[in-house]
């Protein structure tokens, strides 16, 4: 039996423009359990990303609410949300967005000592461990303008991963990498989950999802179906896309 | 029509730092307009009615003339000599309140119908009719004597004519505009009686006899349309006149102009260097903002390219978006320096003695508003060439702005410290961001490191200053009448303190080279504050001023002239000295070196004494008074006008740090809105990575901090190294020539204190917008 450890119920996000009023989210409801590789598939604009910002508390919802580890997250103060952010969550952004004047080293490490009580060697130790294992410490010293979109996609990951979060959110990792970035990526994400890391992520890349062990389908603000996977494992690409496929094409993707 | 639109939409995009531009030029300008109306109408204000109260090139004052017409008429056959007018007057002390003047006052009769002065009206709201006449026991006195001695209307002020408590006791009537000795940086007041008591004075005095205290005397304006200098002209009258013979002190007429509006003209010249200071702020917002506007813009104006404007019309929107703001703020400033001039008009007369004319001089003020829009348009245009470097291509590229820094040449900005490790790796990398908030700590810093260190070298009491005036330092000087001697009145002084020093001053007055000018006669000559050389110690030497010194040509080793009342002498410069009194206009020598050209009298001496304990200064002053009344006067090191300048200067500093305060919370609010626009990515990565609001605040108000904090000390350092020579320029105007400034609490950590505090502060008020960004600036979708 899987723990649940984020929960949507009947959540609900509305944007008012002009005096129109246009409604993302139409009362989703979803658990994403603890280990699993939750990944959510939908065309453009059908509302992952803004689902995904919301269940990670980035992004305020309308109505409905949201809990982890059954406590509701949604409505918290912005001091308890940046607790919950810096000690529980990780994110991972299409656009890499580390902070343009800290090297890869500092942004990995600067999010792991900012509101903990962590020795600065502990956090210096675990940040390079952590750049070395995402295969970036050659450039550690580097800014992002000074590195490759993969390297910095990678540093990224090592700054999510800093603080041993419970889940990271990844919005579309792949979605400003060439090929060979983007399968890399994707290794290192696999490769934590395989390590019991929960993430979940967002993504219209077939390839990406594979990687996945749960996917949900969203269109029209909806959640219309999912598709549980066996845990992946190198060498079943094809098995999996033939499936993931099959699955997509049954829903008109 | 395009720009226009565009011009429209930028001005209502860009509102915010437009507004703050506004009211930097609002404040720059409307400094500089006072300075520019207060400085033009007062020196011009008071050379008219100097004009209309008679007063010619030259003015002579004399005493113990026999036949005044006769002088008069003597001085009038010289050939270079116009015309010759004589205003009857008596020399005297006064005390007015419990307080006593240090210097004599002048009785001067009033003639109805002669149009001399102007009377004010009593609330000195504005001007009233002349009186038909000046009845007896009545006497006008300058405003300036409410500032000096707390006289009002009503008050009764005492003239000792002669010993034995023979007094003229006047009650003041009202006020009037004296352009000669009306201000308060002058001891020697000007008094308007009538016919009446001025015959009972004169009656007095002529059964005084050796009693007598005050003296008859005159005031000879003479003009000439010579061509000639004043002291060029001095020799002539005094070569074919006995003029010299009488004369207690002669003053040409800019010496006098400049008496009168010397308060004004340093309040002007520090003012008009802070409106400076304030312009070049001005400029390094603009020139922050243009950078930020340029930024935030760039893919705007890129597209704008791609549709066919040029860089020349894009440029040109900016200029006029820029000059929108400057132009109003400017003229409004200007505008609003009417009011403010009046209020300082209003305000200062009990101090200036003269209500100044609040025009504003158009031609002066029309070049100075022409010269700042010029001068920032330039800038503008200066600052808008990275206009022509953007192209289509960068903007459909999203080309922004490239960090350019060196990270490994900078502290990692992980660790111990982290608010403070980060706020300063913001500033390196964003430096330009930064400059503007800079310039202004370090100018602002720097002036005011420099009042304060002003303020120190004037000191609490006023010390610095009256050493300037002063010949030879002292803390108490007791002239003494009749047959009093100074042992009795050491007695008296001695109840207070002990007397650790003292020496005998006489201040006669003698013609050098021809001229006119006070003697500073010193028994102890080594005493003169020598500034070159060394002091006159032999019967034949003596000392010069500066201004002196340049005045005849002369350096130490030449010789000059110097004729007394029995005879002449020829005096080798032994050296320069320093002594602000007349203006720089005095020379110094030793007491075997007067007598052997003057007259001994004894009314002549002042004993000056140092005391053990100088705080005892006004008990011995007003214990020695009470003891001997009319046969002796007493000075501190201290005379009326003093408080005047102290008040001004704690005035200016008021009113700088004001200003300063008002302007860096416009430079903090503009350059703030503009830094966390452009990191609004930033400041949302921080917020997801588990950064709470008052965390990045507080680090933001330290990059302001460190940057307020470095300019600090720099606008501190410059102001260590520039202080004393652009203040002594200053001063020499006045004949101050000893000025020397010093570290001090007002000068450097109070400055330094101050900016950075207001900066930090006002930084984090404007950081609230930090609140404001949302995470969402990170979703891509």
């Amino acid at each position: 039996m899987k723990n649940v450890i984020l929960s949507a119920r009947n959540v609900c996000k509305t944007f008012s423009q002009g005096g129109v009023d246009t409604e993302i989210l139409k009362s989703v409801s979803a658990d994403i359990y603890e280990g699993d590789f939750t990944v959510i598939m939908g065309a453009s604009g059908a509302g992952k990303s803004t689902l995904l910002y919301s269940l990670s508390g980035m992004d305020s919802i309308s109505n409905g609410e949201v809990l982890f580890d059954g406590e509701k997250i949604s409505g918290l103060s912005e001091k308890k949300q940046a607790k919950l952010r810096s000690e529980h969550f990780g994110f991972v952004f299409q656009q890499t967005h580390l902070v343009s004047n800290l090297t890869l080293f500092e942004n990995v490490a600067v999010a792991g000592y900012v509101g903990k009580n962590r020795s600065v060697n502990s956090v210096r130790e675990k940040a390079l461990k952590l750049l070395r294992q995402m295969n970036v410490d050659n450039a550690k010293d580097r800014l992002p303008s000074q590195v490759s979109g993969g390297e910095a996609q990678r540093a990224a990951i090592a700054r999510a991963m800093i603080n041993s979060p419970r889940l990271i959110f990844a919005d579309e990792p792949t979605g400003a990498l060439n090929k060979s970035n983007s399968a890399e990526v994707m290794r290192l994400l696999s490769e934590l989950n395989r390590n019991g890391q929960s993430i979940l992520m967002v993504t219209h890349d077939v390839r990406a999802a594979l990687c996945g062990n749960r996917v949900l389908y969203m269109e029209d603000g909806k959640i219309l179906d999912e598709l549980n996977l066996p845990p992946y494992s190198d060498g079943e690409e094809k098995k999996r896309e033939q499936q993931v496929n099959k699955w997509l094409s049954v829903l008109r993707w | 029509m395009e720009i226009l639109t565009l011009l429209s939409a930028n001005l209502r995009r860009h509102k915010g730092s437009l507004i703050g531009i506004f009211l930097l030029m609002l404040i720059a300008a409307g400094a500089l307009g006072t300075v520019l109306s207060v400085w033009t109408n007062s020196g011009a204000y008071v050379q008219s009615e100097m004009e209309q109260a008679g007063f010619g090139e030259l003015t002579a004052w004399v005493s113990g003339v026999p036949d005044i017409s006769e002088l008069s008429a003597d001085i009038e056959v010289v050939p270079e000599v116009e015309r010759v007018e004589t205003q009857p007057l008596i020399f005297s002390n006064y005390k007015a309140n419990g307080g006593e003047s240090d210097s004599e006052g002048q009785l001067i009769t009033y003639v109805p119908n002669e149009n001399r002065y102007k009377f004010f009206a009593d609330d000195l709201s504005g001007y009233r009719e002349q009186p038909g006449n000046i009845p007896s026991g009545e006497v006008y006195v300058s405003p300036s004597m409410m500032t000096m001695l707390d006289v009002k209307i009503g008050d009764e002020i005492i003239f000792p004519i002669a010993r034995s408590g023979r007094n003229l006791t006047l009650t003041v009537k009202g006020f009037f505009e004296d352009p000669f000795v009306g201000s308060s940086m002058i001891g020697m007041k000007g008094f308007l009686i009538g016919e009446a008591d001025r015959a009972s004075a004169l009656e007095i005095l002529k059964n005084a006899g050796i009693d007598a205290l005050a003296r008859d005397g005159a005031m000879l304006h003479i003009s000439s349309e010579s061509g000639l200098t004043v002291s060029e002209l001095n020799g002539v009258i005094n070569e074919k006149t006995a003029l010299a013979q009488y004369a207690e002190f002669v003053h040409g007429k800019d010496a006098i102009l400049g008496f009168m509006v010397i308060l004004q003209n340093a309040f002007c010249g520090l003012m008009s260097a802070f409106a400076a200071v304030l312009l070049i702020v001005a400029a390094a917002v603009i020139g922050h903002s243009i950078d930020g506007t340029i930024n935030s813009e760039t893919v705007n104006m890129g597209i704008l390219k791609t549709v066919g404007f040029d860089s020349r019309r894009l440029r040109t929107v900016q200029l006029l978006m820029y000059l929108f703001p400057i132009v109003i703020g400017s003229a409004a400033g200007i505008i609003l320096s009417v009011p403010i001039g009046t209020f300082t008009a209003n305000a200062t007369i009990t101090t200036t003695g003269i209500k100044i004319p609040t025009a504003l001089p158009v031609g002066l003020t029309a070049l100075f508003f022409a010269a700042v829009i010029i001068l920032t348009g330039l800038f503008v245009i200066l600052r808008t060439r990275k206009i022509i470097k953007i192209s289509p291509m960068s903007s459909i590229r999203g080309e922004t702005e490239k960090v350019r820094f060196s990270p490994e040449k900078t502290p990692c900005a992980f660790g111990f410290g982290m608010n403070f490790r980060l706020a300063l790796r913001q500033l390196i990398s964003g430096k330009r961001r930064y400059i503007g908030a800079l310039a202004t700590a370090m100018l602002l810093s720097f002036f005011a490191s420099l009042i304060g260190r002003m303020d120190g070298w004037l000191g609490k009491d006023g010390k610095g200053m009256m050493d300037a005036f002063n010949p030879a330092d002292h803390d108490l000087g007791v002239q003494i009448f009749g047959s009093l001697t100074a042992e009795e009145t050491e007695k008296t002084v001695l109840e207070f303190s002990e007397i650790t020093d003292s020496y005998w001053l006489a201040m006669p007055s003698a013609a050098v080279n021809g001229v006119d000018f006070t003697i500073n006669v010193i028994d102890e000559p080594q005493r003169f504050h020598i500034l070159e050389g060394r002091s006159c110690i032999s019967e034949n030497e003596v000392v010069l001023t500066e201004f002196v010194a340049d005045n005849f040509g002369v350096s130490v080793g030449d010789t000059v002239t110097v004729s007394g009342g029995k005879g002449n002498g020829e005096y080798t410069v032994s050296g320069i000295y320093s002594c602000a009194n007349d203006m720089g206009d005095n020379i110094g020598m030793s007491r075997a070196g007067w007598l052997k050209i003057g007259n001994d009298d004894p009314r002549l001496w002042c004993k000056h004494y140092f005391l053990a304990d100088p705080s005892q200064k006004a008990a011995i002053t007003e214990a020695l008074t009470t003891a001997y009344g009319g046969d002796v006067h007493v000075h501190e090191n201290t005379w009326p006008g003093l408080f005047g300048i102290i008040s001004a200067m704690r005035m200016l500093i008021i009113v700088m740090y004001a200003l300063t305060a008002v302007f860096i919370l416009i430079v903090t609010t503009v350059t703030s809105g503009r830094i966390i626009s452009a990191e609004q990515k930033d400041l949302g990565i921080y917020k997801a990575i588990g950064f709470r609001t008052d965390r990045l605040r507080a680090a933001f108000a330290l990059r302001f901090g460190i940057t307020a904090f470095a300019g600090s000390a720099v606008g501190m350092l410059l102001a260590a190294v520039l202080t004393d020579p652009l203040v002594s320029a200053v001063m020499r105007l006045a004949g101050i020539s000893n000025f020397s400034s010093a570290p001090s609490v007002g000068s450097v950590p109070l400055p330094i204190g101050a900016v950075t505090v207001l900066f930090v502060v006002f930084a984090y008020f404007a950081s609230e917008k930090i609140r404001r960004t949302d995470l969402t600036v990170l979703i891509s979708e």
